[in-house]
């Protein structure tokens, strides 16, 4: 007994011995059991403003919808009214720096398929209108243009199209077998959006290659995939648009309709086939462009000598002689 | 020829009158929806770190890691209407470091030193212990950890520290990160209006 008293005592000896412990005691006479009001600190004290959850701001949702609509205007009167290559590289790059590294991806018409399924499967969900602005805008522009918003304007594929470096012609039979995968996706997409909220699963957010790159983070394995997919993107181009994007389905279809599209030269036409190497898309066809499948990237006007003669002539006229 | 190209063309107008009335229709009919821009947003009473009740864990950093941004869009506020303004702060000290010459805890608990701490109203020299002190959290360096939420919940605090999903920063994905790992469920898509309550049932004004 008293040695467990001795070793008590010790124990309390060596605590108190603790350099700095015993000088250090604080009187805290101030329970802190409720918080002081401005009364109690006094000096004429004010409770700072506690920054609250700022709403998003609503400029900018109208800002993204403008610059999208003027996008797809310039994207068109570009490609199909100037012709010009420089002119949709412009256009590719100003667009992956918004839409793409600015804005991270999102909000992107891809995405906002689940989004339209869910609002138009269920009558009570709230209509967020970008959304509906977004999804809509450029299936309306490839009623009037073709797949102007694939051109460049669509960050996931102004990314692919930077990097196409040495493409490879995809042989017919096979581009058409993988092109048959994003109606998969698409019906895949509206599976998973119709679903109960509770089973629900934005598998094309979940799954975006880019928006990694966009962000300068994310899942490793996604992160990998959109790797992979640039690498490809170098001799296959843009293999995500052509055999995946779920959208393009929705494009392609719209475009089928359109009132104008990309043809090389019209009315003088060369039939010299020059142009169906210049295509990395695979979407010139019996010498000419097919509405559905082409991206308008316009790699196929500078490969046409007519085009070069044309081109010429308009220089020259414009030209001080 | 040019009778077969004419019907073709208007057969083409047709169908492309057709698109356009069904794609405008279908977004006509959505915009007469009433607009709801519902956000991802923290319940405090279900996240493990304001939750009361749940003392002497680890704290929860779900949502520093999980976002999807660089630095997450969650961050601790600190509800100055019910700070205690102690001397010495369980979420800005970390307590269980060794004391320094002052008597006060030699380190932070803020392992990005986000919280500012001084003095404030009528200060006593010597007696520094009974003063009060302002705790004020740096969102710019805050990314929502949760240490100090964790550390000044009741009975060591009183509580005011709370993380919040900040809607100007949230890039609002359609499935939240965070909401996928969160072990207590504690993030859902709600309408502004529905914002969940604080522990003390308060709500805070946006």
């Amino acid at each position: 007994m008293s040695r467990r008293l001795l070793l008590l005592l010790l124990l309390l000896l060596g605590v108190f011995a603790l350099p700095g412990a015993a000088q250090d005691h604080i009187d805290y006479e101030r329970p802190v059991d409720t918080a002081p009001q401005p009364d109690d600190i006094g000096e004429d004290y004010q409770l700072p403003e506690v920054q609250t959850p700022l709403p998003r701001a609503q400029w900018r949702a109208i800002l993204d919808v403008g610059l999208l609509a003027a996008a797809l205007g310039l994207g068109a009167w570009i490609v199909l009214k100037r012709r010009s290559r420089a002119g949709s590289i412009a256009l590719t790059v100003a667009c992956l720096a918004y839409f793409g590294f600015y804005r991270e991806g999102c909000i992107c018409a891809i995405g906002a398929i689940q989004n339209v399924a869910v609002m138009l499967a269920n009558p009570d969900h709230p209509a967020s209108y970008i959304v509906v602005v977004v999804f809509f805008l450029p299936l309306i522009a490839a009623l009037f243009f073709g797949r102007v918003y694939c051109g460049g304007v669509c960050p996931l594929g102004a990314i692919q199209e930077l990097v196409v470096l040495k493409p490879v012609q995809v042989p017919r039979r096979l581009d058409r077998a993988l092109g048959s995968l994003k109606w998969i996706y698409l019906a895949l997409a509206i599976y998973y959006a119709v679903l109960p909220a509770v089973d629900r699963d934005f598998i094309i957010c979940r799954y975006d290659p880019f928006v990694g790159f966009f962000r300068m983070t994310g899942f490793a394995h996604m992160l990998w995939i959109g790797a992979g997919l640039l690498v490809l993107g170098l001799f296959v181009g843009r293999a995500y648009c052509r055999y995946l994007c779920p959208y393009g389905v929705l494009l392609s279809l719209a475009s089928r309709l359109s009132w104008r599209g990309v043809s090389i030269t019209p009315e003088r036409e060369l039939d010299c086939g020059l142009c169906v190497d210049a295509c990395p898309y695979g979407a010139i066809e019996e010498l000419r462009a097919v509405r559905h499948n082409c991206l308008f990237c316009a790699r196929c006007y500078p490969s046409c000598p007519n085009q070069k003669v044309l081109e010429a002539s308009r220089g020259g006229e414009e030209a001080p002689q | 020829m040019s009778e077969k190209k004419s019907r073709r063309e208007a057969l083409g107008l047709a169908a492309r009158g057709v698109a356009l009335v069904g794609l405008g229709g279908a977004a006509i009919h959505l915009f007469r929806r009433p607009a709801g821009e519902s956000a991802w947003q923290l319940d405090p009473n279900k996240c493990v770190n304001s939750q009361l009740g749940v003392v002497g864990v680890e704290a929860c950093d779900v949502c520093a890691v999980e976002c999807v941004l660089p630095l997450s869009a969650v961050r601790a506020i600190n509800e100055s209407a019910i700070c205690g303004r102690c001397y010495i702060c369980p979420a800005y000290f970390d307590v269980k470091s060794a004391v320094d010459e002052e008597g006060l805890p030699s380190e932070k608990l803020c392992p990005r030193d986000a919280i500012e701490r001084y003095p404030i109203g009528w200060v006593d020299p010597d007696d520094p212990a009974n003063n009060y002190y302002e705790y004020v959290i740096d969102e710019e360096r805050c990314n929502g950890c949760g240490l100090c939420v964790m550390a000044c919940k009741e009975p060591a605090g009183l509580s005011s520290i709370q993380l919040e999903v900040r809607h100007d920063l949230c890039v609002d994905c359609n499935r939240c990160t965070i909401s996928g790992v969160c072990p207590e469920d504690a993030l859902d898509r709600i309408l502004p209006e529905d914002f969940p309550l604080s522990v003390h049932g308060t709500r805070r004004e946006s």
